[in-house]
């Protein structure tokens, strides 16, 4: 179950563990790799430990035990922002602004031109909202300003938390889109999905976490061979899985 | 090898980071609501201290004696900054607390702290976020000394600069006060709580504890408010002023430990001890700087200028042993007339408090009285004026007093002026063009063509 990390994995995550308080462990010894351009999907319900798992990914989170290399090499708690860009679940950033000036504002951190802007405002379809206060947005329009932040930072890696939630069925067919295209120009996608429809669509690999424990890995192909289900949902491989 | 390298950062400009922390701060309702309630708080103490100052005046103008009393630093000045001093205690935390406190609970802070700026970069600039929200909340109280100005009052330059410099360290201080409240709580209504626990609760200790003693005497020398007193006095205490800078970056510090949320508490816990004893040690250090300059225009802090050019030239120690406790009202009169007026003056100045608590217990003859040793002579006086103790002085030095002269007295400055059109100023035009500033503020703005252009593609 555990991969060992090598040098032809952006990055790898070392038996991973985080616990609350004395007794709680949200994730234990977790461990596994992503391959650069890959599509990694954190598959598992509610509670399985998902977002403390990217948040422990990217330095949000103190760990109890566990480490991170990237590229073989160890990746510490003050590079882990230079080499990977996370975008948290439900959250609206700058309430009190318009989508423009928070979209502005990422855009002069990382130095984007305005062409990048314009294209990136193109992709997600942002236009109609840009002069909209953050807290005036729908659900739907918060979750692409959130991406359109991501794919505005430079990283190489992103970490996203439920990229999906929010979107109708057109609209997350749109978002793989965008998502896909980022990966062919050469970034690594990791995310978190509770929705096992919208993770089969769109990612490559899945890493299967319940209880804080990753009860499987690898491509659907892969996962069927080791459960011995045959043409198997990822809903049916969970399940024989966790 | 380039691609064993994460993505290196290239150096963030600082502006859009500054412009933001502004953005932010406008855009919030407890700047704007802050600003709307100091108008008639200053607006009121301004008002009252001007009719004050013209009921003494009136009386003045017939007396040059009497119009010696009568300084506008006292009269109006520090009654119109008291009010503000108020408002910046109970209200300003709640606008620092914003900086911080909306991005923590909005989960921004976890956007925030992943962009390529140093965590000293990002206190900082939260830091001049809250300099500008005070500037902006002091607008009243310096449109006040315009107004009194306007009205035909005078305003010493130097002294005037200085009472605004005390209350900018002081919004600054409530200001970090405020920051690290919000970087430790959870929510910003608990970080409220803390920061007002510290800014009410120094108050409290300030007033409870004042003229006493011994440990009571230095646990209330930690109260914020004693910041203000040397700069409403019209001294620039360069000890005060470090201290207090240093007070400021320590809690600034803290913020930065305490920011990074993949930190460990342990590890958090560890680092602001560190920094608390590097505080400590600085403030030991300030605390020997003991440079305070008079600026205030009647220089009610320092013997005449024929005096001290005597005094700075008598080089030997000087002791002074008083047998007094420190509540004694004698002793407060020689502290503030002649003790501190001599540690400036004086190069070498050794104030002794000798039995005090013992001779009060078991009075004896001795209490009271006052030991003056300067070199190998000494005598005694029980005398509170300077009046009887700088010839006291210069007999012990064997130098002839100066020759008094009146090339340095303060004239005065009395006005009679009827102030009651103020209200109009504090009470509706000032509100009103607030509300105007905010709503102007808060207007969104345009979007770049490009982006449009560029949006409307399929």
């Amino acid at each position: 179950m555990i991969e060992r990390g090598d040098s032809t994995s952006l990055l790898t995550v070392q038996n991973l563990t985080k616990r609350f308080g004395s007794e709680a462990t949200a994730i234990d010894r977790v461990a596994f790799s992503a391959v650069a351009g890959e599509i990694l999907g954190v598959i598992g319900p509610n509670g399985a430990g998902k977002t403390t798992l990217l948040e422990a990914i990217a330095g949000l989170l103190p760990v109890d035990a566990g480490e991170i290399l990237w590229c073989g090499e160890p990746l510490g708690l003050t590079r882990r922002r230079d080499a990977m860009f996370y975008l948290p679940d439900a959250m609206r950033p700058y309430r009190d602004q318009s989508a423009w000036q928070v979209l502005s504002f990422v855009a002069s951190v990382f130095r984007r031109s305005d062409r990048e802007i314009g294209e990136t405002v193109a992709v997600l379809g942002l236009e109609p909202v840009l002069r909209k206060r953050v807290q005036a947005l729908s659900k739907g329009y918060a979750r692409r300003l959130m991406l359109a932040l991501g794919l505005l930072a430079p990283h190489r890696l992103l970490l996203m938390d439920e990229p999906f939630d929010g979107f109708d069925l057109r609209q997350t067919r749109d978002i793989v889109g965008v998502l896909r295209n980022e990966t062919a120009r050469g970034r690594t996608l990791i995310l978190s999905i509770h929705q096992l429809a919208d993770a089969e669509r769109v990612c490559d690999r899945f890493i299967l976490l319940s209880a804080g424990r990753v009860r499987g890995i690898g491509g659907l192909a892969e996962l069927r061979a080791e459960t011995g289900l045959r043409g198997g949902s990822l809903e049916e491989l969970f399940l024989a899985l966790t | 090898m380039r691609l064993r390298e994460p993505y290196v950062r290239s150096g963030a400009s600082i502006a859009p980071l500054l412009t933001k922390e502004l953005r932010e701060i406008a855009a919030g309702r407890a700047l704007w609501t802050m600003l709307l309630l100091v108008c008639p708080l200053v607006g009121y103490s301004f008002a009252e201290a001007v009719s004050l100052y013209s009921e003494s005046s009136s009386a003045a103008l017939q007396s040059s004696v009497l119009a010696k009393s009568l300084s506008p630093l006292d009269g109006v000045l520090v009654p119109t900054f008291g009010s503000f001093y108020v408002a910046v205690t109970l209200l300003f935390p709640f606008v620092a607390i914003r900086v911080l406190g909306q991005e923590k609970e909005s989960g921004a802070l976890s956007l925030l702290v992943q962009l390529p700026y140093r965590y000293a970069t990002l206190v900082s600039a939260k830091l001049c976020a809250v300099l500008a929200a005070w500037c902006l909340v002091s607008i009243p109280a310096l449109s006040a000394l315009v107004i009194w100005t306007m009205l035909g009052g005078h305003l010493a330059a130097i002294e005037t600069l200085n009472l605004v410099l005390g209350h900018m360290l002081y919004g600054l201080l409530v200001g970090a006060v405020g920051l690290f409240a919000a970087i430790i709580s959870d929510s910003s209504s608990t970080a409220a709580i803390i920061a007002l626990a510290v800014t009410i609760g120094s108050w409290v200790l300030d007033f409870t504890l004042a003229g006493r003693s011994g440990v009571l005497a230095w646990i209330a020398q930690l109260s914020l408010t004693q910041t203000l007193r040397p700069f409403e006095q019209g001294l620039l205490s360069a000890g005060l002023s470090l201290g207090t800078a240093t007070v400021i970056c320590g809690l600034a510090t803290l913020t930065i430990v305490w920011l990074p949320p993949g930190i460990s508490l342990r590890v958090k816990l560890v680092r602001s001890l560190s920094c608390l004893f590097a505080v400590a040690i600085a403030l030991g250090i300030a605390a020997q700087v003991r440079n305070v300059v008079d600026v205030s225009e009647d220089r009610r802090n320092s013997f005449s200028s024929a005096d001290e050019r005597l005094l700075a030239g008598l080089r030997l120690p000087l002791t002074i042993s008083v047998n007094l406790v420190p509540e004694d009202p004698r002793y407060i009169d020689l502290r503030r007339n002649v003790l501190s007026k001599l540690e400036r003056a004086m190069p070498n100045v050794t104030v002794v408090l000798v039995n005090g608590r013992q001779a009060v217990a078991s009075p004896s003859d001795a209490y009271g009285q006052i030991e003056y040793t300067y070199g190998n002579r000494n005598d005694v006086s029980r005398s509170t004026s300077p009046r009887e103790i700088l010839p006291l002085l210069y007999a012990l030095a064997g130098v002839q007093p100066p020759a008094p002269g009146s090339s340095d007295e303060y004239p005065g400055y009395p006005l009679v002026v009827n102030a009651e059109a103020v209200f109009l100023w504090f009470f509706a035009g000032l509100p009103l063009l607030i509300a105007l500033a905010w709503w102007w503020v808060r207007r969104l703005p345009s979007v770049k063509p490009f982006v449009l252009h560029e949006g409307a593609k399929p």
